[in-house]
């Protein structure tokens, strides 16, 4: 027999595909920025480059989640893109997975405070919020950040915030208005 | 190959030494995890040129986070240092364990067959992988085409990511619809015809490693 499902509870073939081509093309795109992540990262300021670029390795996260507009579309997205970029060979290995999970519960988290029905300006502010403190509280313990003294704590976490905020948030904001402009999602 | 561990076990032992991993602050089990990682790596046959880059690749990160503890740390700086600069070789192994011994097929398949992955995402996610080469001719080509009009797209402007999003839009409608089309139902049962074999004892050995390593961890907590 054959069927397709419609219903929005349930996740459809055609949702899968689309989800995990999106985490294809971000893991694509994410090589392509490690380049300048390697060039710092090298270097005693490897914990800024870090927090620097933290936010273009969130996107496919929260991207996925207001172009489908669906409970876990964020968490899901952030960990295909994560074992993608695992599989294309990165550095990183199994902390990347992992990783990958961490960031997608921080931005699914801020969608879950407006209660799954705001997915615009708010959602995605309160989704990069939640996202720098899940992350910036991970690190505390993965890359050992309690260890280092108490200003550039600090001057990290704002680093982080204001990477998380353009990429995660007002990128993927502007992504999405543009796709919103075709018509072409039908959600 | 059949005395390889299965993928599933594989990814088991991945996320539950990997999650302790973040919290047990140790040099020494850092170094075995990675010796272990490597000796099952060898054992598997991985090239000894693929290990050598792999270790190479990683080692500037490496080397970055031994400098900063060493440079910003304020307290117990050398043992911070060697902490956190073995533990990236620790997280690298594991994931190469897995990555460099198997395949996305294989991985897929096992976890749908003893995780209880849906085969709408078990054969989603195989379909949408199938893909990857023309991802990545497709990423060129956005930005080729760009170049042409005398633009360059750069990353932090939307447009490529934007051109990305609706090339997965219409690959996933076409690739969904294909699969429809040769006999793939959602949310129905599905005959298998392979054989995804899964001993026993490879779920004593994966909760063996994982509480083993919790307490040495975090009761015996070497240096």
């Amino acid at each position: 027999m054959q069927t397709v499902s419609e219903s929005k509870h349930t996740w459809s073939l055609r949702d899968v595909i689309f989800l995990a081509i999106i985490a294809i093309f971000f893991g694509v795109i994410y090589q392509l920025w490690s380049f300048a992540y390697y060039a710092i990262a090298a270097t005693p300021l490897k914990p800024y480059a870090n927090d620097l670029t933290i936010g273009v390795w969130l996107m496919a996260g929260p991207l996925a989640g207001v172009l489908l507009k669906r409970i876990g579309a964020t968490v899901i997205a952030e960990i295909l893109a994560a074992a993608v970029e695992m599989m294309l060979f990165s550095s990183w290995g199994a902390a990347n997975l992992i990783a990958g999970f961490v960031q997608g519960i921080g931005n699914e988290l801020g969608f879950a405070m407006t209660g799954y029905k705001n997915w615009s300006k708010l959602g995605l502010l309160l989704s990069s919020i939640m996202a720098t403190i899940v992350t910036f509280g991970w690190d505390w313990f993965q890359s050992g950040y309690s260890a280092y003294h108490f200003g550039m704590i600090v001057t990290l976490f704002i680093i982080r915030f204001i990477s998380i905020g353009f990429f995660a948030g007002i990128l993927v904001y502007w992504i999405s208005q543009l796709v919103a402009k075709t018509n072409l999602l039908k959600h | 190959m059949s005395k390889q561990l299965n993928a599933s076990i594989l990814v088991i032992i991945m996320i539950g030494v990997g999650l302790q991993l973040t919290f047990a602050k140790s040099v020494i089990l850092n170094i075995i995890i990675t010796w272990i990682g490597l000796g099952y790596l060898i054992y598997c046959r991985v090239s000894f040129k693929m290990l050598a880059t792999m270790l190479l690749v990683a080692f500037p990160l490496s080397l970055g986070t031994w400098w900063s503890f060493v440079a910003f740390g304020v307290a117990d700086v050398w043992h911070n240092a060697w902490i956190y600069s073995t533990r990236l070789y620790a997280y690298l192994c594991l994931g190469a364990a897995v990555t460099l011994t198997v395949n996305v097929k294989q991985l897929l398949l096992s976890l749908s067959q003893h995780l209880h992955l849906s085969a709408t995402f078990a054969y989603g996610l195989l379909a949408a992988f199938n893909l990857s080469p023309r991802v990545r001719r497709q990423v060129k080509t956005i930005r080729y085409a760009a170049q042409l009009r005398g633009v360059t797209y750069h990353l932090w402007q939307p447009q490529l990511y934007f051109k990305s999003v609706l090339a997965a839009l219409q690959w996933s409608g076409d690739l969904a619809e294909a699969m429809t089309s040769h006999g793939f139902s959602e949310g129905f049962s599905r005959s298998t015809t392979y054989h995804d074999d899964l001993p026993k004892w490879q779920w004593g050995l994966a909760i063996l490693c994982i509480l083993t390593f919790g307490i040495v961890a975090f009761i015996i907590k070497p240096w």
